[in-house]
Order: C-alpha cells, then structure tokens, then sequence
C-alpha cells in the first residue's frame, strides 16, 4: 500500500520526489529471464549439490586436509593474553626457543611482524572498518588477544614450547558494559593516535568506534503532537541480545607457503580470498600479485570468515620459521578468541494512531563491538537500516547508533549482520503496539507495512537523502498467509490442563541481495569439445551450494545440463575477481555475472551455427544440447559446435564469454516467522511445537538448497533466542570454552523446523531470484518473545528467553 | 611404537605415539574423512565406528586399539557407488558445507546396524551427540529414515543413488502466466 507523502514535511517530499525518478517501477528486463515454470530446464529444480557426492564419500577436502601435501609443513600456536586489559612488558622466549624442533618463536619485535594497523574484516576498499588491529598486540585488550605464537614441528611441540613463554603485563581496569564504558572515567581501549581510517563519530576517550544517526520527516514534532493529541499513542520498549558464537563447523585454518617462484600462497578457509589477498598485500607491502589466495571446500563460514582471521600470522610464520606453516585454530579459541555475534541494546518509541497506523519510530542501538572494530560501524548500522525498511512508510523515523568498545571479545560479521538484533526491537515492538491497541498483531502490520511498487527509503536513513530503492518484487502478503495456515493461527487449541497457555506469535523480516553499489561478481566461461563447460567465478561457496546454483544458471541460458557445467572454486590466481561471499549477494551479484558470460558463450554458439547451418544468427535459440533454427527446424549439436571451433576449416575460436556485474539495486527478500509455543505459568518452562518461515527469495533457483538455508538460519535463529550465548566472569574471564559450555541445539532438543518458498519474480535478479542465506536468521527471538507474550502475558525482551525470565517475570505481574 | 588394528577390513601396522589419538593417526595417513572439529569429544566430526560401535575417535587413545576393527567413512562407498546411507544424505539434500557429514554418516551406519527401523525419536536420540551447524538437522533426520527404509529393501536404491524428483516447489504462485503449483 503506497502512502502519498507528508504534504508538511517539504524537505522529504522533494527527496522522495527525486528518489522516484531514479529509481522507475519500471525495468527493462530482458526476455528471456522471465520463464514460466514449465519453461525451466535447471533452475528451481532441486539439483544435486555438485560437491554432494565428495562430501559423502569424505574425498571434499578442506585446508587442513591439504597438509600431507607439504611433508615439512610446521605447525603453530598461538600465545593469548590471559588477562583482559593492559600491556605486555615483556616476554622471555629463551625456554621455548632452546626445545628441539622448535622453528620459531615470534612477538610483536620480530621482524616477519608487520607493525601497521589494519582491519580483519573483509570488506570494499578502502573497508569501512578502523584500522585498529595489529598482528600481534603488546598492549592486550581482552582475553584471548595474540601475543606471540610458536611454530614446530608439530602441534604438540608448539603448545608445549607456548606454555614455556613466559609473560609480563603490566595490567589496567578493564571495562566490560557498554554504558560504563562510554563514562568519562572509564578506562580507555584505543587511543584515536594508533588508530587510521576511523570512521564516522569516532570518539575514543569515550570508547566509541562509531556514532551516526539520521532522521526522516521529524520525529521530535511527532512525538510533541502526541503529546497534545488524544488519537495518538506513544510505545516504548527496550530489548538486548548476548554474544553468539558462529559455531563454524570448520575452525579457522590457515596453510601458508612459498611457492616455486616465491610467490605466497595460501589455502585458507575464507569467505573472501580477493579482500584477504588485498589487505595481506597492504599490510606486509608486498604486490598482490605476489599473493596467491586458493579456496578449497570450506566447512561454513556465516560470517566468521568474512576477513583475516589466521591469514597475516601464517603468512608472518612462514616466513620466520622459512617451511610451509599451518595454523589450525582450537574450538576454544573459536569460542573466545575470534569472532562472534555483537550483543545489541535497542530502545524504541513510536507514536501510532488509533487505528494503528504508525506516526513516528524512535530507534536507538547501542552495539558491544568488544575490543577492537572489525564490522563494528556498519553492522550497528544495519541494526537500524535492516529492519526498518518494513515500515518505510512510517512519516517520521529516526535511528541513532553507537558502536561502542569494551574488554571482551572481538565481534565481527555474523549472518543476518545487525538484523537479528533490529528485528528484535522493530517485530517486538510491533507486537506491543498492537497490544496496546487491541489490533490483530498481523492487522497491525498489513497496514503499515511495505509492498510491492513502493518507493523504500528507511534503508537509506543513515545516508544522504538521495538514497532510496524501488521494490520490484514482494511476496509478504503471501508469506503471511502462507505462515499463519500452516502454524494454525487461527485455531489454536489450549491444552487441558489451567496453567499450560497456548499461543503463536510472528515477526516479519527483510534482508538485502548483496551491499548496493558496491559489490562486483565476475565470471568466465568456456566450452570444451564435448559441450561440457568449465565455469570459473570468484563466487566463494562455503558450503550453502553456491557452485550449483551457478552451474545451474550458466545451464539454463546452454540449455545443457547444470552437470556439464563444471565450477571451479574460488582462487585469486584464477578465478574473475568477486568481492566475496557475504551480504546473500552470490546468487544475486554474481549469478547475475555467470548470466552475462553464459549468454556471450551463447552468442558464439550462434556464430557458428550460422556459418554451419547458413542462416542468420538471429534464427537460432538453444535447446537440450543443439542449436537450433526457429526457421528452418535445422539444428547443429553443441558438441559439433565444440569441435567446430577447436578444429574446423573455416574459423577456429574458443567459445567463451566473461562478464561483470555491479548494481545499486539490492531487492529484499522478505519472509515470515511463525513460533507456536506452550508456556507452563507455574514454572515459566515452555515448549515450542512447531517453527514455521516463509520466504519469498524471489525465484528460488534451487529450492531443496533454499528450504536448507532455512533450516540452518531458523536453527541459530531459535538459538539466539534461547541460548545463554556467551559468558564471562566479572574479570573478562571466558566462561565457555567449548560445546559443552554452549547451548547450541543438537537432534534432540531442537524444535521441528518448517519451511515454506513463495515464488516472487524479481526483475533485476537473474532468472528472477533475490537472496535468501541470511534473512531466515532474523525471526525466531522477536517471534518466540511474541509469542510467550501472548500466551501469558509477560514480555521478555532481553535474550535469552528463559523458563526462569518468564517465571520471574509472572511473579512481577 | 607400532600398533596393528584392521582399518576398514585390512590388517595395518601404524607407526603411533603414546599420546596420538586415532584421530591424528587416521588423519596423518590420509584417512582425512574423519574432521578435526573440537578435539574435546564434543562435536562428532570425528566419529569412526570401531568394533561395531561409534566412537569420537578425537579423544580414542589409539594405543588401546591394539586389534581393533575400525571403519571410517573411506570404507563406505565410493563416488560412482554410494553406499545406502550415502546416498540417502545426497538425495535428501541433507548436507551443505559437508563438515559435519562424514561422522554423521558414520553415526547413522551405526545406528542402522543396530536398529534397521528406527523412529523419528530414536533418530533424534542417536545423533544427538553430532553437532550440525548448517542443516538445522531436518534434512538429516529425512535421510536416515529413507537410508533405513533402502537398506531393509523396501525403496529400489538406483544405481547412482537414485535421484530424487528435482520439480520445483513454488507454491500458489502468481507471479507467473501459467505459473501453478506443481
Ligand atoms: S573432533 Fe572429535 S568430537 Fe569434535
Ligand atoms: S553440513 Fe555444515 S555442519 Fe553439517
């Protein structure tokens, strides 16, 4: 539902205006992306995963299974500050360097040791993240900060050589709440004279990364008129999220070498092997083309990945113990030594109608980015950006947010990247108002919410006000729909028993397809004689299945079989340049790519058809493996074709095609969450029955990969709901160390998981598809909080969602 | 010191330390199917069945093995010839970054073995103690039940593992002329 503009707000009509013209309802899509069902050969069908059958059979290798090909390979440990804050004054080495096949003993003075700051997080050029980082820190800000690392010739003997080094700090206060450190008398992480590239309202003496703020329509005059007006309600509510581990199947893993020309190169798990190779060449001045960055199969990333992790220390080993090295992280670091989920403080008021039309929203984020900034900026940012495009139609909206630094772990890119925590806030908040106003909580939100056609600004609040994005494809009202029949919100039964209330609860979500405007996918493809195609991206699967859904693209537009499209994985000396995997931008940014190459393949095919067969180019189209003439009937196999072109009389050309691809369009995909819970009023212990999300992905390319993404993000979507998350002592001291110490769902206790696609078609995306890698993560905590509050009454707004919150909360009541 | 075990049904000699674990042997010669995911026990990437029972062989001393049959997933199938349980995971799509997949089949080999005709529940139970962060498991817990009901002969297993019919779901869709639920 269009809303016309605020005729009192000028200065947002005139943007709106301007914005609507550059960005049109209409768009030139071409023909032949449009296919009906029926007319699809590969893409939304359930093709086999193309690395299935290798994963199966233990043969897919990831970078530690890449060792025995390097028999002096050393290995490394990595030596951690034990204490939250304050700096190393010294580190006696002389124990570990006298133990036999010990290679090399490395501190912040060891010359293999960049001394520069940079950032992890992979990210554009120049990264909007501070360079805050070094490789290893003499001054220490939280526990599980580097130090120093030994390498041996096994991982037994560096461990054995780390516990010999002998450490001494020098330690300060250590500050661990977010409020407390923003207090003029905290103790202060980063001094802004060790830090380059801060970025926007950085104030150090305060401990904040980040400040940005912005605002649509005014806001302070919505709410002074509600103030006097009796048909409007003012709302305000608070919610908070914990740290969440990735739980990354695979930990950080990192081999390091010089090759035979003594170039560098690395297997590495990353989510971005171009970025990595970039910011490595910057950090150790060393050209890019001297830095090799192999892909092999990576056990997942969900943003863990998404930047330098073990890459620069290996790289620093290698060269200082002068062997190939490799650094394998523990699960234990991987718990309180790398990356994980920022915990989110969200504020939001809003002044809504009678009648339950939205007047104002109000957001406030405060984001923990713990101790150092990797993400730190733009993920507050998306805490507000994300979400709040829902209700863009919303007047007057304001968001402020502050990425602030504190003594624990560093937080970084997870997937949903700041929207679980704003979907939280902005799905709960929802639910409250409509509590307050006696409206269905799904009434509430079909009457404010975003649909098809509409002009979307609310994603651009934080940017000057040109920004804004058409909405070409939107399937919520379906997924509504389609959500609420299969979780029974209509008929929900109460249980016998008085104390045991049964509920569902929902939240809406909204996600992008990649970062508009900035990212860029390229592709290349090429035949071989037997019409089979070897296709190379820069596109980095993780394991999603991001190879098959490219094969199957550049097979439909063959139509060949996706089988005869062989992908090759992602490396820097081989693969077109691709800014990454994050962001659910692959499908939609670099499928877009391997479109583009496989259609100027294509064209070569008729090229050669036409000189084959003497027709035009013009008359021929492609069809199970043959070109063939739309006038004539005549047809010419693929694989004739092939030999044609390597071995013919007339011309010999490689058929091949490349191509780019870099958009300001970033369509959301939209879905719905559903929660259908039981709460026991006696004891607070509930019971979920079933989890149920709808999704429109646009065309969902591959729908059995699409219901697996939902599963998966449902999953840690329902354990950010529920988990302890990650905790520490009041000293900074991790408290979980391992699986055992975390809530992460296994077979038995995680609740059945339902999903549902809603076909949309999006014109800009290829063959019609958005994204859909992240989005599901976004709905479980505000649906699951929704729904208790419906079944009992309480709200619990701080996650976990916890029998004794709820029973605490009850006895309050 | 040396140990012999029979591996995925030939007698070995290993060359072993006191403290390695059979998952750093199986890994330091090449049987890398097996993943190194926590080293604690905690997470089931690593399981083997050993004597007919599964086993976290990162926390397994490999020294008590002296004699031992140990299966690893090396053993199962190979690439052109899946073994039931297999191609059950490739069928039910019941994999993504496939980290977790080598000892969840070995898990669920094990299961089978032992209780051909296992209910949701017994499923849920049997593998509770291999972690999937990927999948949200409800593929996984689909494949065991199909891998049982092919291994006791009632669903034909094709020769490559029988595909699965690949038509699109898109539902009630109208975005589309002629577009309709399949
Ligand atoms: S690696 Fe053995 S249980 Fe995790
Ligand atoms: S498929 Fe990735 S952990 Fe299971």
């Amino acid at each position: 539902m269009s809303r016309t503009d605020d005729p009192d707000s000028e200065d947002k009509t005139t943007d709106t205006e301007k914005i609507a013209e550059s960005n049109p309802i209409h768009w030139d899509e071409a023909p032949n992306n449009r296919k009906a069902p029926n007319e699809r050969r590969t893409v939304s069908h359930s093709e086999e995963k193309d690395d299935a059958k290798k994963i199966v059979t233990g043969e897919a290798k990831y970078t530690a299974d890449y060792a025995r090909e390097f028999p002096d390979l050393a290995e490394a440990e990595v030596v951690r500050s034990d204490i939250a804050h304050g700096v190393v004054t010294d580190i006696d080495t002389s124990a570990a360097e006298a133990m036999d096949d010990v290679y090399a003993v490395v501190t912040p003075d060891s010359p293999e040791v960049p001394e520069k700051p940079y950032t992890s997080a992979g990210q554009s050029y120049p990264e909007p993240s501070p360079w805050d980082l070094r490789v290893l820190r003499r001054t220490v800000r939280f526990v599980g900060d580097p130090i120093a690392a030994v390498v041996a010739e096994d991982k037994d003997t560096a461990s054995k050589a780390a516990r010999k080094l002998d450490v001494t700090y020098d330690e300060y206060d250590a500050v661990f709440d977010t409020a407390e450190a923003m207090e003029p008398d905290a103790p202060q992480l980063h001094s802004a004279d060790d830090v380059e590239n801060l970025q926007p309202g950085a104030d150090y003496e305060r401990n904040i990364e980040a400040q940005m703020s912005g605002e649509i329509g005014d806001v302070d005059a919505a709410f002074s008129k509600a103030e006097e007006s009796e048909d409007l309600t003012v709302i305000e509510t608070e919610w908070e999220t914990p740290y969440q581990s990735h739980c990354v199947p695979e930990p950080h893993t990192t081999i390091a070498h010089r090759d035979e020309d003594n170039r560098y190169h690395l297997i590495s798990s990353t989510q971005v092997p171009y970025h990595t190779r970039r910011q490595l060449s910057h950090l150790f001045d060393v050209p890019i083309r001297d830095i090799q960055v192999s892909k092999p199969r990576i056990g997942a990333g969900f943003g863990s990945k998404q930047g330098m992790i073990t890459e620069p220390l290996t790289m620093a080993l290698t060269d200082a113990a002068d062997r190939p090295v490799k650094v394998e992280t523990t699960r234990r670091e991987q718990f309180h030594a790398l990356r994980n989920r920022r915990p989110a403080r969200v504020e939001l008021r809003s002044v809504v109608a009678d009648d339950g039309e939205l007047e104002a929203i109000d957001m406030e984020a405060v984001t923990n980015s713990g101790a150092y900034g990797p993400h730190g900026m733009t993920v507050a940012s998306a805490v507000g950006k994300k979400p709040l495009p829902l209700y863009t139609h919303t007047p007057n909206i304001r968001y402020e947010m502050t990425a602030v630094h504190t003594n624990l772990p560093i937080a970084g890119a997870f997937r949903g990247y700041g929207a679980p925590q704003g979907h939280l806030a902005v799905e709960g908040h929802m639910d409250e108002i409509a509590r307050e106003l006696d409206i269905d909580p799904i009434d509430l939100r079909s009457r404010n919410v975003i649909s098809e056609g509409d002009l979307e600004v609310a994603s651009g609040i934080l940017k000057d006000k040109e920004y804004g994005r058409r909405i070409r494809s939107c399937g919520l009202d379906e997924c509504i729909a389609e959500g609420r029949a299969a979780i029974g919100w209509d008929d929900v039964d109460q249980p016998e028993a008085d104390h045991l209330h049964r509920a569902c609860g929902m939240a809406l979500t909204i996600q992008g397809s990649g970062v508009p405007g900035e990212e860029l996918g390229a592709a290349h493809i090429k035949m071989n004689e037997d019409a089979s195609f070897i296709l190379q991206t820069g596109a980095v699967d993780i394991g999603p299945g991001a190879d098959t859904v490219m094969a199957q693209i550049a097979a439909e537009v063959l139509s060949v079989p996706p089988e005869d499209v062989l992908v090759q994985p992602s490396d820097t000396d081989i693969s077109p340049f691709d800014h990454g995997a994050y962001a659910s931008s692959t499908t939609y940014i670099t499928g877009q790519a391997v479109k583009k190459a496989a259609e100027e393949a294509r064209g070569m095919l008729f090229e050669f058809a036409s000189r084959m067969l003497g027709e035009p180019e013009s008359a021929f189209t492609v069809d199970d493996g043959a070109v063939i003439s739309e006038i004539t009937g005549e047809s010419v196999s693929i694989e004739e074709i092939g030999y044609e072109s390597m071995y013919g009389d007339e011309v010999r050309a490689q058929v091949m095609g490349d191509a780019s691809h870099c958009t300001e369009e970033s369509p959301p995909p939209f879905g719905a969450q559903f929660v259908d819970v039981t709460v026991n009023e006696e004891t607070g212990e509930f019971e979920i029955h079933d989890m149920v999300y709808a999704v429109d992905c646009g065309v969902a390319l591959n729908p059995a990969l699409v219901e697996g993404q939902i599963e998966g993000a449902m999953h840690m979507s329902y354990e950010l709901a529920t988990g302890d998350g990650i905790t520490f002592d009041e000293d900074g001291q991790p408290q979980t160390l391992g699986f055992r110490d975390y809530d992460m769902p296994t077979t038995a206790d995680q609740p059945p998981l339902t999903s549902l696609i809603v076909e949309t078609h999006e014109p800009t995306g290829p063959f019609g598809a958005k994204s859909v890698a992240e989005i599901p993560v976004n709905g479980v905590p505000p649906a699951l909080s929704n729904a208790v509050r419906r079944a009992v009454g309480v709200r619990i707004g701080d996650m976990p969602i916890t029998p004794e919150k709820i029973a605490a909360a009850l006895d309050d009541d | 010191m040396e140990i012999d075990i029979t591996l995925n049904g030939d007698d070995v000699t290993f060359e072993i330390a006191r403290s390695d674990t059979l998952l750093d042997v199986l890994r330091d010669n090449g049987y890398t199917g097996a993943k190194r995911g926590c080293d604690t026990g905690n997470c089931g990437f690593c399981t083997v069945i050993v004597d007919g029972d599964p086993v976290k062989s990162c926390i397994r001393p490999v020294s008590q093995l002296a004699g031992t049959e140990v299966e690893t997933i090396e053993n199962l199938g190979t690439q052109d010839d899946l073994g039931p349980v297999q191609s059950a995971f490739v069928d039910n799509s019941a994999l993504q970054c496939g980290f977790c997949i080598p000892g969840m089949i070995m898990r669920s080999k094990a299961l089978l073995e032992e209780n051909p005709d296992p209910d949701e529940a017994d499923i849920r139970d049997a593998l509770s103690e291999n972690l999937c962060r990927c999948t949200g498991y409800e593929k996984i817990i689909d494949a065991v039940q199909d891998a049982s009901t092919r291994m006791s002969g009632e669903a034909d297993v094709a020769a490559d593992g029988g595909r699965v019919s690949t038509d699109a779901t898109c539902h009630g869709c109208d975005c589309l002329e002629g577009g309709s639920d399949k």
